[in-house]
């Protein structure tokens, strides 16, 4: 059976086979939970080691014309014929490496959620029905389904952070909740006038036909801006971000890594696969202002996080911060940049739900995330300290980690671009050192330093179960910190036929900008040098 | 099938087999009475149901046994006023069985309302399938006059059923609302009936449309007398939708009829409306055996705006007027007046296509035909659930509690907490519901025509809507429910109710995840209606 079906067929499976096991059967609900999750992560590392095993065929089937997309594990079935519209799944190489995150931090999320006893069945029911949508976005190539899947994503949103989510005295959780689900349904409703439009345009739904048609300059113009300030949203850029810490502040742990691990992502993935491919030419125009917007993510989403003092609040604001270097990486329309910028995705993603499974594993038992609160939490739990300062180490960009040498392929990126986005590139080097500011003083506050005698009893992880969620994302971290090269050929497959277009569209505007290196895969061999020698 | 064939004037044979659903709903309407006579008090109200129930089934089995097949049977020489005037095609197959399959599922749910009546559960269902009748006697129109007549029929059962607590306070108010903002919005219908008569000389709405047409190929600006003629027979069909600015009787209707009656008024009663707008603008504002013509209905032109205006303030009065509610059926009353603005939006659609020249109205028109069924289905679950809970709160507290009676459903009945929240999702149109598919057909019919701010408005409104059906899923899940408040063994749920409910969640579920035979269905009963139109 396709792969990619099952990656949706199980979820959704898992979901509805929830609906009709007895709500008291707890120890029965997280079984399906679990099993649904591990045979997911399972049929990813398959298509993952599949598509190392022979890359050939990922580029051969590449059909017509330089700027087509070699996508992998097709399957269609036909829906509704005459409006173009039918269930089509497929991935490149972004795709598979989405898909992979996704699978690793929804098993790692469904582990740490052991800890939730509170109606558990409709958290596992709303738990799936989002990673079900999750999932179909990543492989949808069909608009409608692309849209159906994001819409399905956010709505469970709505029920998890409302019920099992946490009210502190940041973050209330009704209201977090309420802004996120209607920000996110307004970036979505957005996009959604502009796919329509798109269809309107060439009268059908299929991504790969939508990628080979041409429109003309004036519709790209005029609808690249809806579309990409739609998936914005969701990135989320600033100014559209303000749903995005409030919402991982109150959301319960394994919410908010998917929140911060996956869902953020969707966005950029939009962005990349359906704002910038098929408007190459409004792209070029439009992205050296996106630039300046990602400034104020990185600098504006660093400096609020060292202001805050509850922790799920710092590694919010510091998701909205390094997404500005996604965003970044885009507007370079560069390889290397767009390349970084999508395994930056990866990295952020297994990096910010480690982080974030492990604020959860402490808030549990503390019921404070205050750092005013906490502190030399390591001496009653080691296990979880250590792998918080790994984490904490790959988000400040420590060379050895994932996010340093994406970080380093963006800033790269954004350097060669143009001149204008020299000023950018700056900036985001000093946002790695905010990003430390903020980081270091939440390892000494929390971590280290006096422990209140009332955090005595508390308790590390000590089981198998308890600990195998974070050393397996600690473990992902570091193998493709110190081993990039397979995420980063991976990533590059997915990623030249949209960097080709933009190259084409910056000729044809007559914008072309000087390059020293041509754009093909040569700095994408550089950079993958550097990450080898560390 | 058996034949019923005979002599009309001028050697006509119509055939009025294809009457066959009407004559059984019309037999099962009288009856119904007769159980009230014939059984002991405590039979009644269950006997009655079931046979209206039994004889909407019927009519619904036979409807779609007639399959989309059925086509112009008793359309008959223009200008004949007593026999022209119905005209059975496949869209009004469609139509019909819509009703008939809706009205007995509105039976269903109308039984724990009425098996806590004492007496009148026979006037209640007959009057309730006079009215459905009506409403299926509107799916064929095809001239003003029998336009007049069906309207009416439903109409006036609907002030009867408004009002049928005539013990109650407000039930009486709504019925008196509703007659007297009805009456006035019937007196404008019948006088743009007349104007429209005047100008065209014609009641018939083929030899309407051809007369437009031919007035906008000699390139002739539209008459005075038509515009205000049309414009004033579409007030009198916004009456029924709710569109601005006839909308002002539906929140205290709503709120104050008995909840079957407003779920009748919700589904069947709206969709007479939409169904007659529907052949209006198939006859007023396209044809298309000229699909190639360069004629620009001028007609159509100016319809655009005023449709595309309406829409949008009836969208924005709706989901803005429904974000402060505290009671529930009040938030619907408000919601539906958005949804009729989603509806109109479609039908500006319609017009934009004919003001271009090339046009069947096909987009349109099918999307507005998906919206019903997805409507349908979505409140019929809606107010199956807000009937039980109303009894539930009135047994206990004598609805005291009748606004707080959903804070904290969840844990009180997760079964009524689930389909009301898939309801409401459903209505905010959001995946893999129902509504979602509904609405996003209405999006893609003003985008294609070039609709752009209709539809960025269209798209906005989800979100405010989005946000007060949330604030009621917020209430049952997130709430602890009230001291006082009617406990889980107080929700009596009959067997009708269950059924419906769980039909109906499964069938929302699949007509937003696998709507290709849905979406076939409304598309070939709007090929129908844009085919035929102009004939």
């Amino acid at each position: 059976m396709n792969p990619l079906l099952l990656t949706i067929l199980i979820p959704a499976a898992a979901t509805l086979a929830l609906f009709f096991v007895d709500a008291s059967a707890k120890r029965a609900i997280r079984s399906i939970a679990t099993v649904a999750t591990a045979l997911l992560l399972v049929i990813s590392i398959g298509m993952f080691v599949g598509f190392h095993a022979e890359p050939d065929t990922w580029t051969a089937n590449a059909g017509a014309g330089d700027g087509a997309h070699g996508y992998k594990y097709g399957f269609e079935a036909s829906w509704i014929e005459d409006m173009g519209l039918a269930f089509r799944l497929g991935v490149d190489g972004m795709g598979l490496a989405m898909v992979l995150l996704t699978a690793l931090i929804i098993f790692a999320g469904v582990m740490v959620s052991y800890s939730v006893e509170k109606r558990v069945k409709e958290y596992y029911i709303c738990l799936l029905a989002l990673v079900t949508g999750v999932f179909g976005v990543f492989t949808s190539l069909d608009l409608f389904f692309y849209y159906f899947f994001y819409e399905l994503a956010v709505i469970p949103m709505f029920l998890l952070i409302g019920v099992w989510g946490s009210t502190t005295r940041t973050v209330d959780q009704n209201y977090a909740t309420m802004k996120l689900v209607l920000l996110l349904t307004a970036g979505a409703v957005m996009a959604l006038v502009g796919l329509i439009s798109v269809w309107s345009e060439v009268g059908t739904f299929n991504m790969v036909l939508i990628e080979e048609h041409e429109f003309s300059t004036a519709f790209q113009m005029a609808w690249f801006p809806v579309i990409f300030l739609g998936f914005a949203a969701l990135v989320p850029m600033w100014p559209l971000h303000s749903w995005s810490p409030a919402g991982h502040a109150a959301a319960p742990a394994a919410v908010s890594m998917l929140h911060a691990g996956v869902l953020m992502k969707l966005g950029a993935f939009g962005i990349l696969r359906i704002a910038c491919t098929y408007f190459p030419e409004a792209a070029t125009e439009y992205l050296p202002y996106l630039a300046l917007l990602c400034c104020m993510n990185i600098v504006y989403g660093g400096l609020v996080a060292i202001s805050q003092r509850d922790m799920k609040l710092i590694i919010g604001y510091s998701s909205s911060s390094h997404m500005g270097y996604v965003l970044l990486g885009v507007a370079s329309a560069t390889m290397i940049g767009v390349e970084g910028a999508v395994f930056l995705m990866f990295a952020h993603g297994i990096m910010t739900a480690l982080t974030f499974a492990l604020i959860g594993w402490f808030y549990d038992q503390t019921h404070t995330r205050m750092l005013d609160d906490l502190g030399g939490l390591m001496k009653v739990m080691p296990f979880a300290g250590t792998c918080f300062i790994i984490a904490s180490m790959a988000s400040a960009g420590l060379p050895g980690f994932a996010n340093f040498a994406s970080e380093l392929m963006v800033i790269i990126g954004a350097w060669e671009s143009n001149l204008w986005l020299a000023i950018p590139a700056i900036l985001a080097i000093w946002g790695l050192v905010i990003t430390g500011v903020y980081l270091l003083r939440a390892v000494k506050d929390a971590w280290f330093g006096e422990m209140p005698e009332r955090w005595s009893k508390l308790r590390d992880q000590r089981t198998l179960a308890e600990r195998t969620p974070f050393v397996m994302l600690t473990a992902v971290l570091l193998l493709f910190g110190f081993w990039p090269q397979p995420m980063v050929s991976m990533v590059e497959q997915g990623v030249k036929p949209l960097v080709t277009r933009l190259d084409a569209a910056k000729e044809q505007v007559g914008k072309a900008v000087k390059r020293v290196v041509p754009a093909n895969d040569q700095p994408a061999r550089e950079i993958r040098a550097v990450g080898e020698e560390r | 099938m058996f034949s019923l064939a005979f002599q009309l004037p001028e050697g006509l044979t119509p055939n009025l087999e294809l009457l066959l659903p009407e004559f059984i709903v019309a037999g099962t309407a009288l009856g119904a009475i007769l159980p009230e006579l014939i059984l002991p008090a405590g039979r009644r109200a269950a006997a009655t149901a079931w046979t209206c129930f039994a004889g909407l089934v019927c009519a619904f089995i036979v409807v779609v046994a007639m399959g989309p097949s059925a086509e112009l049977a008793l359309a008959v020489k223009d200008g004949d006023l007593l026999v022209s005037g119905l005209r059975m095609d496949a869209f009004s197959v469609f139509c019909r069985a819509l009703i008939t399959g809706g009205g007995a599922l509105l039976v269903l749910i109308s039984m724990a309302f009425t098996n806590r009546l004492d007496r009148g559960h026979g006037e209640f269902y007959a009057i309730l399938l006079f009215s459905l009748l009506g409403v299926m006697l509107v799916s064929g129109v095809s001239d003003l006059l029998s336009l007049f007549v069906c309207l009416e029929l439903v109409t006036i059962m609907a002030y009867v059923l408004a009002a049928f607590r005539r013990n109650d306070l407000r039930s009486t108010e709504a019925g008196l609302k509703y007659l007297v903002v009805g009456a006035v919005s019937t007196a404008l219908l019948l006088l743009g009936i007349g104007l429209i008569y005047g100008w065209t000389g014609s009641l018939s709405l083929d030899a309407i449309s051809a007369k437009v047409w031919a007035s906008a190929a000699e390139g002739a600006v539209p008459p005075g007398l038509l515009l205000l003629g049309t414009a004033l027979l579409f007030c009198g069909l916004f009456f029924k939708v709710g569109g601005v600015p006839f909308h002002v009787w539906i929140p205290d209707v709503y709120q104050g009829a008995p909840s079957p009656v407003t779920a009748f008024l919700v589904t069947a009663s709206k969709s007479a409306g939409v169904i007659l707008l529907l052949r209006m603008a198939q006859a007023l504002f396209v044809r298309p055996e000229i699909m190639d013509s360069t004629v620009h209905n001028p007609l159509a032109q100016q319809w655009v705006l005023i449709l595309g205006v309406v829409a949008c303030i009836t969208l924005l009065f709706g989901v803005l007027g429904a974000m402060p509610q505290r009671g529930i059926k009040r938030m619907l009353a408000y919601s539906s007046i958005g949804h009729a603005g989603y509806l109109l939006m479609g039908l500006a659609a319609i017009a934009a296509e004919g003001g271009r020249g090339a046009a069947s109205g096909q987009y349109g028109t099918e999307a507005l035909l998906y919206y019903l069924m997805a409507y349908f289905v979505t409140s019929i679950v809606a107010f199956g659930v807000i009937i039980v809970v109303g009894a539930a709160s009135n047994r206990v507290e004598g609805g005291a509690h009748g606004d707080r009676a959903y804070e904290g459903l969840w844990s009180r009945s997760p079964f009524l907490a689930v389909a009301l929240c898939l309801a409401l999702l459903s209505l905010a149109g959001v995946p893999p519901m129902s509504g979602f598919f509904a609405k996003f057909l209405i999006l893609r019919a003003t985008i294609d025509k070039g609709l752009y701010a209709l539809a960025f408005i269209g798209a906005g409104a989800v979100v405010v809507s989005l946000y007060f059906y949330l604030l009621w899923i917020k209430s049952m899940y997130f709430k602890a429910p009230p001291p006082g408040a009617p406990s889980g063994a107080d929700f009596k749920i009959p067997a009708s109710t269950r059924v419906v409910l769980w039909a109906g969640m499964a069938a929302m579920v699949i007509m937003g995840v696998w709507m290709p035979p849905f979406y076939d269905w409304a598309h070939q009963a709007a090929a129908s209606l844009t085919s035929l139109a102009g004939r």
